[in-house]
């Protein structure tokens, strides 16, 4: 029994860890706590990512261009919540769609508006735009809550999380 | 293996194939529907899309025969300043014979080239591929 919760353990923290490793927004250059948030990312041909998508023709794929608009709304849950939760996933994804491609040397605006923002779950609608063209929309809803929810001894990692992401805060914000 | 299937039920299995890979609802899923701009698709959902079909249709669809774009992304020969070149146009012809893509090639922009990628022409595709088994 131990090690099998050891085992758990061990997979959430690697899912923790990935996640965390995850930062596809640059900077946050609008909020308007619990209503909407904009945030900008460029690409850059640096990104490992793009050697193999494609190698003729770089562009940022979709799934990454999703995860800047889910991105852009965790931070509006954030700040709207003051930090109360560790864990914010995607919970639902509607209507994506993907434009045009974007490509190194370009940046695109997220914009994103909360339809509802409650405890435990927030909906949102985004848009992302570069050079005035559109690039990805999508409607979807997040789910947020604490580890310590389903097991107090978790309670360190949620400090420990909420922790780093409020520093990051300090590095995004404008 | 003669298959009389009319275009219609093709289009309805199409159609089911779309909202179990992509997720999106039925009434979406319209023939002049692209996948990518319209359904939400990206590279991923393309393996996908083609096993589900090789399921439904009980055809086998080879690598890189219903969606190109993975060679002529990769290959210089065929894409240079981001449009396709001669070459890559006529790997494109040869790869999508089910497909008309003379507006396209007036001007090959490959950021166009997923405007191609329809629900009809998943639908041509597998038409074509019926009645040839």
């Amino acid at each position: 029994m131990k090690e099998q919760k050891m085992l758990e353990n061990l997979r959430l923290m690697t899912t923790i860890a990935a996640i965390m490793r995850f930062i596809l927004i640059d900077k946050v250059v609008e909020i308007e706590t619990g209503r909407r948030i904009k945030a900008v990312k460029g690409v850059t041909l640096a990104e490992e990512y793009l050697a193999d998508h494609f190698p003729t023709f770089p562009v940022l794929p979709g799934v990454l261009l999703l995860e800047g608009l889910i991105e852009s709304a965790s931070w509006l849950v954030r700040t709207t919540e003051n930090f109360a939760h560790s864990m914010i996933l995607l919970e639902e994804a509607r209507n994506v769609k993907y434009k045009s491609f974007l490509a190194p040397g370009a940046q695109i605006e997220y914009t994103v508006e909360a339809k509802t923002i409650e405890e435990n779950v927030s909906s949102f609608s985004g848009t992302g735009v570069s050079n005035g063209e559109q690039i990805v929309e999508a409607r979807f809803g997040l789910r947020h809550f604490n580890l310590a929810d389903k097991d107090s001894t978790m309670a360190a990692v949620d400090a420990k999380i909420i922790g780093e992401m409020k520093k990051r805060w300090e590095l995004l914000k404008k | 293996m003669a298959m009389t299937i009319s275009r219609e039920q093709v289009l309805e299995q199409v159609r089911t194939v779309m909202v179990d890979a992509l997720g999106v609802d039925d009434n979406e899923v319209k023939p002049e529907a692209t996948l990518m701009g319209d359904l939400g698709a990206e590279s991923i959902d393309f393996l996908d899309i083609v096993f589900r079909l090789e399921k439904t249709f009980g055809i086998k669809i080879p690598r890189e025969e219903l969606f190109p774009a993975e060679t002529l992304m990769n290959n210089p020969e065929f894409v240079s300043n981001g449009k396709l070149t001669e070459k890559g146009l006529n790997e494109l012809k040869a790869k999508m014979p089910h497909t008309d893509i003379s507006e396209f090639a007036k001007n090959p922009d490959i950021g166009k080239l997923p405007d191609l990628f329809t629900v009809g022409m998943i639908v041509n595709f597998v038409e074509s591929r019926l009645k040839a088994a």
